[in-house]
């Protein structure tokens, strides 16, 4: 069974004549365990679709099952959501950020401190629990957010561009370490982003979307080994899928 | 030489101020009417203590209940009408706009309302307290960042947990800058009150005694009315920087110290 299906997804924004076509006719499949990036220009969409994935916009038309069951309203035991930045609560020790999902629905105390601090072990930020968001570097950050993402246990990882605001140097890193977290862990990951390169990387498999209104107009299999390495960015075959999906975001609107 | 800390330099001119309170009367610079030295101040003081230490009370039983005005009236109206968009739309203008108004010209009405006792004070300076308060609250819930609270609701946070975990200590901060300003306010609402229409407090101490140009007693008065305000300051930015830990630390920038032996004092307003 696919961790994730999304079936004829459309979305319009509401607004005069009808409102403005946003996602148009989306159908997708994601398998359990599988890493899979979306890619697309700016404004096609693409958070949107993650933010509906989340259950935390509806769309206009369409379904979305994970786990056999349709998505209709945040459900934290089945989806985690990192964000871009800036979601994690400055008031909030970074123990405290990554408990903060298992307080809402009210584990007892013992038990959600052991969970969380068995996440930022996890993470690789034993030790820093008492540190406020502050105090944290912007890598810090993203990772006490996917400490948080996976501190009760979803099955489905949905991460909205987490590294857009980190230097390049960081990010590779970043990328590397959420490797590593995925391939602990077993997740299904569904990841946004800007940068090509970090989706080859990354990905089983490279979604890329159209201009708005956003569509899916190639789905590019990443058959590079596992576990990737920094050496294989420097490789023909990691160009030439670096090079596909470029081919396919500068075509023009309605060359599809 | 070493640079002497901001603090030591405080205390310093602070202590030359007193000592020019002292010296510039005693050697005749300007007359004791203007300007009685701090020894006679403090000594009247001490001789009618008792007449200054029940005013004080009445005063401080003023300021005390019209904070508690200002501040339950403020955050909660400030709360609506920075939560609720229709309200916001229709009141923000409005209160913004009486915010400018000098309130003070509405104590005539107080008095013929509510007597020349403490309920006019009380009414005037909770009245003239409560826009900071208020309108502080509206901007902290307003300005709050929404990404806050969409990721409460990805982790499943229901609309009273939004409420309790996330946009109440995400307002804190401006809610007590406002808190802050307010309660400055009612003590100045309480006094300027007691000084135009009163039978009791210290600024009604203040005006009795000038009108019979006895300057030290008046200066007794300022004194007291100068500590209560140095004194509620005092305890406003001791209160924000408990609270605000991780608030005062993050204006340093997005350092990864864990030195917090010198939290800068919280912005003034």
């Amino acid at each position: 069974m696919s961790a994730i299906e999304v079936e004829r997804l459309s979305h319009v924004y509401a607004g005069a004549e009808g409102g403005v076509p946003a996602l148009e006719d989306i159908s997708l499949k994601v398998e359990a365990g599988k890493f899979v990036v979306i890619v697309g220009p700016s404004g096609c969409g693409k958070t949107s679709l993650l933010m509906m994935l989340a259950g935390l916009r509806h769309q206009t038309t369409g379904t979305i099952l994970c786990d056999g069951r349709p998505i209709t309203d945040p459900d934290p035991s089945r989806v985690g959501v990192v964000f871009q930045e800036a979601s994690l609560f400055p008031w909030l020790s970074a123990l405290d950020n990554t408990e903060f999902p298992l307080a809402l629905r009210g584990d007892p105390r013992e038990e959600r401190r052991r969970r969380a601090e068995a996440m930022l072990n996890l993470v690789g930020l034993q030790g820093f629990g008492a540190r406020f968001p502050h105090e944290l570097s912007g890598g810090m950050k993203q990772r006490v957010s996917i400490a948080r993402g996976l501190v009760q246990d979803p099955p489905v990882l949905l991460m909205d561009e987490p590294f857009a605001a980190l230097d390049e140097q960081t990010r590779m890193t970043m990328g590397h370490e959420l490797l590593r977290i995925w391939s602990q862990t077993r997740k299904t990951v569904v990841f946004i982003t800007h940068s090509l390169t970090e989706a080859v990387y990354l990905a089983d498999e490279v979604l890329v979307m159209s201009p708005r209104p956003g569509r899916i107009v190639d789905r590019i299999t990443i058959d590079l080994p596992r576990p990737r390495t920094y050496e294989m960015m420097a490789t023909d075959t990691f160009g030439k899928l670096r090079e596909r999906i470029w081919q396919q975001i500068r075509k023009p609107e309605g060359a599809h | 030489m070493r640079r002497p800390s901001p603090a030591a330099v405080r205390w310093l001119l602070l202590a030359a101020l007193l000592l020019l309170w002292e010296l510039v009367p005693q050697t005749g610079l300007l007359p004791e009417l203007f300007l009685p030295p701090l020894s006679k101040t403090l000594k009247v003081l001490w001789l009618d203590r008792v007449e200054y230490a029940t005013n004080l009370l009445v005063t401080l039983h003023e300021v005390v209940i019209a904070m508690l005005i200002a501040c339950g009236a403020g955050i909660l109206v400030g709360a609506l009408v920075g939560g609720i968009a229709v309200l916001r739309n229709l009141m923000l203008p409005v209160f913004s706009s009486l915010y400018a108004v000098p309130i003070v010209i509405l104590y005539p009405i107080f008095t013929a309302w509510f007597g020349i006792g403490s309920e006019s004070k009380i009414a005037f300076a909770g009245l003239y307290g409560f826009f900071p308060v208020m309108l502080s609250t509206a901007a902290g819930i307003r300005t709050i960042d929404p990404q806050y609270l969409l990721a409460a609701r990805s982790m499943g946070a229901t609309i009273p947990q939004q409420i309790t975990r996330v946009i109440i200590p995400a307002s804190i901060p401006t809610v007590l800058t406002g808190l802050r300003l307010g309660g400055a306010l009612t003590i100045i609402g309480v006094v300027v009150s007691e000084m135009l229409t009163a039978s009791a407090g210290i600024g009604y101490l203040v005006t009795r005694y000038r009108t019979i140009l006895d300057s030290a007693h008046v200066f007794a008065g300022i004194l007291m009315i100068l500590l209560l305000s140095i004194l509620f300051d005092l305890l406003a930015r001791w209160v924000e920087r408990r609270t605000l830990v991780w608030q005062t630390a993050g204006r340093r920038g997005p350092s990864t110290a864990t030195d917090t032996t010198t939290l800068p004092a919280p912005a003034p307003v």
